[in-house]
């Protein structure tokens, strides 16, 4: 199993976030975690990449395994760069004063000197040509597409086997989100496993082998994309109607 | 007219490195921490001590002769000092920043630990002042009715080095693009694989280990040490950083030499009483029509 949450409880100082939930991912897989707005899927998403104080949410019960290492101690660069698991964060957070390159690169600093990096911005360039036209500029000026590509670049430049995704589709244009939702889906069939959380849960559904939904901080629903596309319930309060 | 312009052109920028050197690191701790590190003008008086109980060791103990002190000397000031700065880091700013208090308590620590390292001076060494050794014979070159000092001209070209040196750091070596990624978004660093504490630590070290390298040149060009001499020059350095716009490099270069101008042409000009009156008057003009400083933007607060 590659990861399991297991009766994950999280706390926001007195406010419960999540309430005991349980999903796993297997290798290989596409696995997206729906729900309306507050329904808990970025605390979720944080709790995996244990991110740093004040935005950490506090883990007050259960546990995460990564290849069955419990991730509870574990701090959030190492992650990344000792159990290759790379976070998408919301809102794209890319270095705005930093060139596009300097963005992908500085994904590449905690990686091994073995590392065939040009290999993997050839890989990165290949999927994005546009960050490839734009390597030299900062990455402040380019459009919120581009910056979203330029976001997986550099999660995929640290040289990830595992790749979290919060809300990738937000704010992207119908054309740049179905470009991006192949881009992911070729990416997985690469090899990359991916744990996407969505607003968009038709869109999600369809790329994702399987999926959870997630309702004020519990697992409602769970199944196969199909399947949960096929369910009366999740299709009214989700898929709207 | 022209050699007396010349020669307070000098001047003012030897004493200008100074503050130049000092305001590196209160620039650079800003721009990954945003946090105004007090304790650095006391920093800097520690590294003139630390230069001058290396020096005297080396010269006394070790018997070396005055260049080759000197040559050795430096480095170990700078790692001297740079420990200094990063045990700050870990004794009073980390535990701070782990239970995430607001930005406020941490410059009071760090106005604490200012006086903390003054005062422990002060108990460890006595309120007699120290007498820094010769490590450079000093030799006056005059050309044209100006004179300058082998010394004066080690100074300007020790700053105008580091400048580039450090601008090259910045810009091209990995832990400087991590430090320009911090100042943008520390949130998003360890999604790199990159722990923002080592970064910090970093920091610390490099402008700590300038402070150091400042006051070993400080205690050649003006011998006299005394536990506060870091006072009162380690809060022009940052007002020099906030005037040449804070978290940036060159800001703190040009602050540095724009204050040590100022002043050096006040008193060519003044009684040397009005010094410092004037100095900050002007430095306060330019911050009222530019208040980010000349290289600085107004910077959107993060969480």
């Amino acid at each position: 199993m590659l990861l399991e949450v297991e009766n994950l409880a999280v706390k926001y100082g007195n406010i419960q976030a999540l309430h005991g939930i349980s999903f796993h991912v297997r290798e290989g897989e596409i696995v997206t975690l729906i729900g309306a707005n507050g329904a808990g899927k970025t605390t979720t998403l944080y709790s995996i990449a244990r991110l740093a104080p004040p935005e950490a949410p506090r883990v007050a019960g259960g546990d995460i395994r990564l290849r069955g290492h419990s991730l509870l101690a574990t701090p959030p660069d190492q992650v990344v760069s000792r159990l290759g698991m790379a976070l998408v964060p919301e809102g794209r957070r890319i270095f705005g004063k930093l060139t596009v390159e300097e963005n992908l690169k500085l994904a590449t600093y905690a990686r091994g000197k073995d590392a065939d990096l040009a290999h993997d911005f050839r890989r990165v360039f290949d999927l994005f040509p546009r960050l490839a036209e734009r390597r030299a500029q900062r990455s402040e000026s380019l459009s919120g597409g581009e910056q979203q590509m330029l976001a997986v670049g550099r999660a995929l430049m640290t040289g990830c086997r595992f790749l979290l995704l919060d809300e990738p589709s937000m704010g992207l244009a119908p054309v740049l989100k179905f470009e991006l939702f192949r881009t992911l889906k070729r990416l997985n069939e690469e090899g990359l496993t991916l744990l996407l959380v969505e607003q968009n849960a038709s869109l999600a559904l369809h790329l994702a082998h399987r999926g959870y939904v997630l309702d004020t901080g519990r697992i409602v629903a769970s199944g196969t994309g199909a399947e949960l596309l096929g369910n009366p319930e999740v299709k009214k309060a989700y898929l709207g109607g | 007219m022209l050699a007396s312009l010349l020669q307070n052109l000098i001047n003012a920028l030897q004493w200008g490195s100074f503050y130049a050197l000092i305001a590196l690191g209160y620039t650079m701790v800003y721009g990954v921490l945003t946090l105004i590190n007090f304790a650095h003008g006391d920093v800097f008086m520690v590294g003139a001590y630390i230069a001058f109980f290396v020096a005297s060791f080396l010269l006394a103990a070790v018997g070396l002769p005055g260049w080759a002190a000197l040559v050795l000397a430096i480095p170990l000031t700078m790692l001297l000092t740079s420990l200094v700065g990063v045990s700050l880091e870990r004794i009073a700013y980390r535990p701070l920043r782990r239970k995430g208090v607001d930005r406020l308590y941490v410059v009071i620590t760090a106005l604490m630990c200012g006086l903390i390292l003054e005062h422990a001076n002060l108990a460890t060494f006595g309120a007699s002042r120290k007498a820094f050794p010769t490590l450079l014979d000093e030799q006056v070159y005059t050309v044209a009715g100006v004179s300058v000092t082998n010394l004066k001209l080690a100074v300007i070209a020790t700053a105008l080095l580091v400048f580039l040196v450090l601008q090259r750091i910045v810009t091209k070596t990995r832990i400087g693009m991590a430090m320009r990624a911090i100042a943008c978004d520390r949130f998003a660093v360890p999604l790199m694989g990159i722990s923002v504490d080592t970064v910090i630590v970093a920091t610390f070290a490099l402008g700590s280990g300038l402070a150091g390298l400042a006051g070993l040149l400080f205690a050649m060009s003006y011998p006299i040490l005394e536990p506060y001499m870091g006072a009162l020059i380690g809060w022009k350095a940052f007002i020099a950083a906030v005037v040449g716009g804070i978290g940036d490099i060159r800001g703190a270069f040009l602050g540095g030499f724009l204050l040590g101008a100022v002043e050096i042409m006040v008193v060519a000009f003044f009684p040397s009483t009005f010094r410092d009156l004037i100095a900050f008057s002007v430095l306060m003009l330019i911050l009222v029509w530019k208040p980010t400083g000349l290289f600085g933007v107004a910077r959107t607060t993060k969480i």
